[in-house]
């Protein structure tokens, strides 16, 4: 009987049948709602970009793993989920280029190089989405719906407008590919908390904290409450990250009190970015910061063993322990216990309150610098625009802004004319005598190699053009930068052509101009942005 | 009142092999070895000698100390030998073998002739002393030195513990059913011994029939309740049995005398009735034997100091392809690798698996899920402890609270990354332990 060849092993001897790769799963399944949807919406180039995230996440993963001689570990599909989380944080026309890089920054950056899953001390998806934010603000913030760039409804409210809560709950609104429909997120959370992935806590702590300073908010600012709160709750990321972000594991307090202090922090910090802060959003931020105050949170909130000097029940009991204590010899580690408790919670309380001080003061100082700054920044802005005009149309005498155009027909009409790319930020009157001589535009182009290029044009009723000037300019230095040079730009002035061409070999003929060397995505925006000034004008004459 | 605990876990049960299995009577063919230490405290002193006659019920060894216990024979026959023998601890112990003459010649037993209502606390406890009780549940710690604390009128409740939480078990089930009227009275002697004390008998609710017959049997007496508790591991243990049914709080550095409280086991009780009333020392206990590589799962009476392989042979062998055999239930059982150890006091069940789920998964990264802290009944960070365990951290490890760990296994159960958690912080506990000692 001796030779069964038996296993031995310390107890227990039986393991649950959930394992890592389960619960991810679980994870995906509960954002294909969302992520369906949102290809739904935004189309081919969502999906292009959803599938791009999650392979190049897991192929990173892979071969840093192999390369770093580490067990592989890409089966356990937390690959999956970093590269679709980010995918679904990202504007659904970014170049997928800059959308594999963020993976490689998630995975290779903020896991791997922490020591892989479990120690990364920051979600690895918004970490990535916030580096791509700092080094791709124009792309990362463009959104489009229907072919067309809009506002988010965050920054309509943030600007004091109302805006369509059916429409925000059902997703068809600007914003990253999987935050828009508010329902699919919901459906992918009731899923999760019926599986026990993850525990109500921190989200509903989050979401009730936010609503809660929101809505005092509201009130205090005048704004239409229900309006303004429920278009705060279902636009920009909170849905998602509330669900999906703040919950992830590896990044949040693992102790019931820390889940807590954790949803209670979050929702304070997202108040205080998106009511206070420069940007209309603040759920990225608030989850990474709350992320990085975890450690501290967890030590503080350590729970209490069972059994060690918890308050009795009932007065009654209290009595026996403390008879029972009397003629014990335990009884002065009981009390000593006690001591200790009381002088535990006293630091609990005190690193709690210490937390929710820096939490308001970080905050605070945020938007105090952003309301100090804005003053300088607007009143720079605005000298710089005048420079440009004086620089665009040297002899005008007085420069007015044009009301009362129809920009929906102009837009209509840009985008038939194939100027899709183009927003108009202003159209001015040049006037000289009594007389209009000309027109200065302010237009952006998206399509820049760096981002939108923001440019003035002036151009007379003959469609002469008179100068150009660029106000928003992110090029590759020595390249595309190149633009602003001289010659370059005076290739442009004193034609008055229906539509610029722009040649590599050598412009030829009086409508086509020599190409920026090295640069011809920056040509061609320019070039773009300069036609559609000629055509805004034809169109302003009557031609 | 809902009398349960925070935390635990819903594991396979695997009663249903056996819930319905009689207890049957199995006597030893075999060479006998008892363990002079099948308790906890010092082990007991040999009183026969090689080629000594011995008879069932004989005491063979005697206590050695205050905590500790006498040792009785469980078949008639000659002292072969006392040598050192492998247990199911993993270790050699001092184990008289006797050869068994298969006579079950018995020793007469002194029966106490009088009315469990007439007797007397010093006569309960030294019968019970005397017939070497100790705590069936596993520890073996000597009975009569669990009724005998400093603060004996502070007693209130006297708990027995029928949880019988731990999954695949169901001896305490089938003595409930079989012999409810041996545990009632059982109850009644340890209460004569508490003067202000009730009796509370704690069975888990997915034993219903168990509850209904005891139930019925308790309705006469006024102190004697009984207590139903949901089904969840480990509600069976200590300190968790005694906040459940009380409400109470007790560290692991407390007895549960500090909540008024002495806890007892169905098997303990039923020993003690039998020591009491009948004179008859504790040398038989009902055994679990059950598994999927079991043949015939069963419950089986059978003597201490029988060979596991002789009580595996009784139950109908097991089936071929067999992985894992645990001494004990899944939970906090031992996994053995011999079956030529003797069956002890202590010893409630031999589980039989095709499987070792233990080996099935490779342990990978904590993925920081929180389910052993949420799962945890002693409230502790098993994640946070595991890992200071393994960097040697032993301040950190008492600093979180590493000594208030009682080994359950919930946290290894739970874990998605299969970790081995309970193993890694048991070892460190140990360490401490010894440390302490030094």
């Amino acid at each position: 009987m001796d030779n069964m060849n038996l296993k031995i092993s310390a107890s227990p001897h039986v393991r649950s049948k959930t394992t890592t790769s389960d619960i991810m799963f679980d994870v995906i399944l509960a954002l294909i709602p969302t992520t369906g949807f949102g290809i739904y919406y935004f189309g081919m180039h969502a999906a292009i970009l959803v599938v791009a995230c999650i392979l190049s996440a897991v192929c990173f993963e892979y071969l840093y793993q192999y390369f770093m001689n580490r067990t592989i570990t890409v089966g356990d599909y937390s690959a999956v989920v970093t590269g679709l989380l980010l995918a679904l944080n990202l504007p659904p026309e970014l170049p997928v280029w800059m959308a594999v890089l963020g993976s490689g920054f998630a995975i290779i950056i903020v896991k791997q190089l922490f020591g892989g899953l479990g120690q990364n001390f920051m979600n690895p998806a918004l970490g990535a989405r916030c580096f791509l934010l700092l080094s791709f603000t124009s792309h990362m913030t463009n959104f489009v719906l229907d072919g067309v760039s809009t506002a988010t409804p965050l920054n309509v409210l943030k600007q004091g407008g109302k805006v369509d809560l059916l429409e925000m709950f059902r997703g068809h609104i600007g914003g990253t590919i999987g935050e828009t429909c508010t329902l699919a997120i919901l459906i992918g959370a009731v899923y999760l908390l019926f599986k026990k992935i993850i525990s109500p806590t921190i989200p509903v702590l989050y979401i009730g904290t936010f609503t809660i300073c929101v809505a005092i908010y509201a009130v205090v600012k005048d704004y239409d409450v229900l309006n303004y709160v429920l278009g705060n709750l279902c636009g920009g990321g909170l849905m998602l990250g509330a669900w999906f972000m703040a919950t992830d594991y590896v990044t949040s307090p693992i102790t019931s009190k820390g889940k807590i202090i954790y949803g209670i922090i979050l929702g304070l910090l997202t108040f205080v970015l998106r009511a206070f802060g420069a940007s209309a959003e603040g759920v990225s931020y608030a989850i990474i910061i709350s992320n990085l105050l975890v450690p501290l949170i967890e030590n503080v909130t350590v729970p209490r063993p069972f059994g060690i000097a918890k308050e009795k029940r009932s007065s009654n009991n209290n009595k026996e322990e403390k008879k029972a204590s009397e003629n014990n010899e335990e009884s002065e580690e009981i009390s000593e216990n006690k001591e200790k408790d009381k002088f535990d919670q006293k630091g609990v309380i005190l690193a709690i309150c210490s937390i929710c001080v820096i939490t308001v003061v970080m905050g605070a100082a945020l938007a105090a610098v952003y309301k100090i700054t804005k003053k300088p920044i607007e009143e720079t802005t605005l000298k710089a625009k005048q420079d440009a005009y004086k620089e665009v149309y040297e002899e005008a005498e007085q420069i007015n802004p044009i009301e009362g155009i129809n920009y929906d027909l102009l837009y209509a009409d840009l985008k038939k004319e194939g100027f899709g790319n183009i927003t108009i930020d202003e159209i001015n009157e040049v006037v000289s005598g009594e007389e209009s001589v000309g027109l200065i535009l302010l237009l952006s182009n998206n399509s820049g190699y760096g981002g939108t290029i923001q440019m003035a044009i002036g151009i007379d009723l003959n469609c002469e053009i008179k100068g150009i000037a660029f106000l928003t300019l992110n090029e590759t230095a020595g390249l595309g930068m190149n633009a602003d040079s001289k010659s370059f730009k005076e290739q442009f002035i004193g034609k008055s052509v229906n539509s610029f061409k722009y040649s590599k070999t050598g412009a030829v003929a009086d409508d086509e101009v020599d190409a920026i060397s090295g640069a011809t995505i920056t040509t061609s925006a320019v070039v773009e942005t300069i036609n559609a000034a000629i055509d805004i004008t034809n169109k302003a004459v009557g031609r | 009142m809902k009398h349960t605990f925070k935390g635990g876990i819903h594991p396979y049960e695997g009663k249903e092999l056996t819930m319905d299995c009689e207890i049957k009577e199995y006597l030893p063919v075999g060479e006998i070895v008892i363990p002079l230490s099948q308790h906890i405290g010092a082990p007991a002193k040999a009183i026969v000698k090689k080629g000594d006659r011995v008879l069932v019920g004989q005491m063979i060894a005697e206590a050695q100390g205050f905590v500790s216990a006498n040792i009785h024979s469980s078949v008639s026959g000659t002292v072969k030998t006392i040598e050192s023998r492998l247990t199911s601890s993993g270790q050699k112990v001092m184990s008289i073998v006797i050869d068994n003459d298969k006579q079950f010649d018995e020793v007469d037993y002194v029966n106490n002739p009088k009315n469990i209502e007439e007797l007397e606390r010093d006569e309960i406890i030294e019968a019970i002393k005397l017939a070497g009780v100790v705590g069936m549940g596993g520890a073996g710690f000597p009975t009569h030195v669990k009724l005998s604390p400093k603060n004996i009128d502070d007693i209130d409740t006297i708990l027995v513990n029928a949880s019988e939480c731990e999954p695949y078990l169901t001896s305490d089930y089938r003595r409930l059913l079989e012999e409810s009227d041996v545990i009632i009275d059982g109850l009644r002697i340890v209460l004569k011994a508490f003067k202000n004390a009730k009796g509370i008998i704690a069975i888990e609710d997915n034993k219903p029939e168990a509850i209904k017959i005891m139930k019925d049997k308790a309705k006469q007496y006024e102190d004697i309740i009984v207590n139903v508790m949901p089904t969840k591991y480990p509600e069976g243990a200590e300190r968790q049995l005694i906040y459940a049914n009380t409400g109470r709080y007790i560290s692991s550095k407390m007895l549960p005398a500090d909540a008024g409280c002495v806890v007892h086991n169905v098997d303990t009780i039923h020993a003690i009735y039998e020591a009491v009333m009948l004179g008859k020392p504790l040398f038989r206990r009902v055994m679990t034997i059950t598994g999927d590589a079991a043949n015939a799962p069963c419950n089986l009476l059978i003597s201490v100091g029988t060979s596991y392989s002789e009580i595996i042979e009784a139950a109908g062998g097991l089936k071929d392809g067999v992985k894992k055999l645990i001494a004990g239930g899944p939970m906090m059982g031992k996994a053995i690798y011999s079956t030529d150890i003797p069956a002890t006091k202590s010893a409630s069940a031999i589980l039989a698996l095709s499987q070792d789920e233990v080996s099935m998964y490779e342990p990978s990264a904590c993925i920081r899920c929180g389910r052993c802290v949420s799962v945890c009944p002693g409230r502790v960070m098993p994640n946070k402890l595991a890992d200071l365990a393994v960097n040697n951290d032993i301040d950190g490890f008492l600093k979180y609270n590493g000594m208030e760990c009682c080994e359950c296994g919930c946290c290894s159960y739970v874990c998605p990354a299969k970790r081995h958690l309970t193993q890694t912080i048991a070892g460190t506990r140990k360490l401490v332990l010894a440390n302490r000692k030094k």
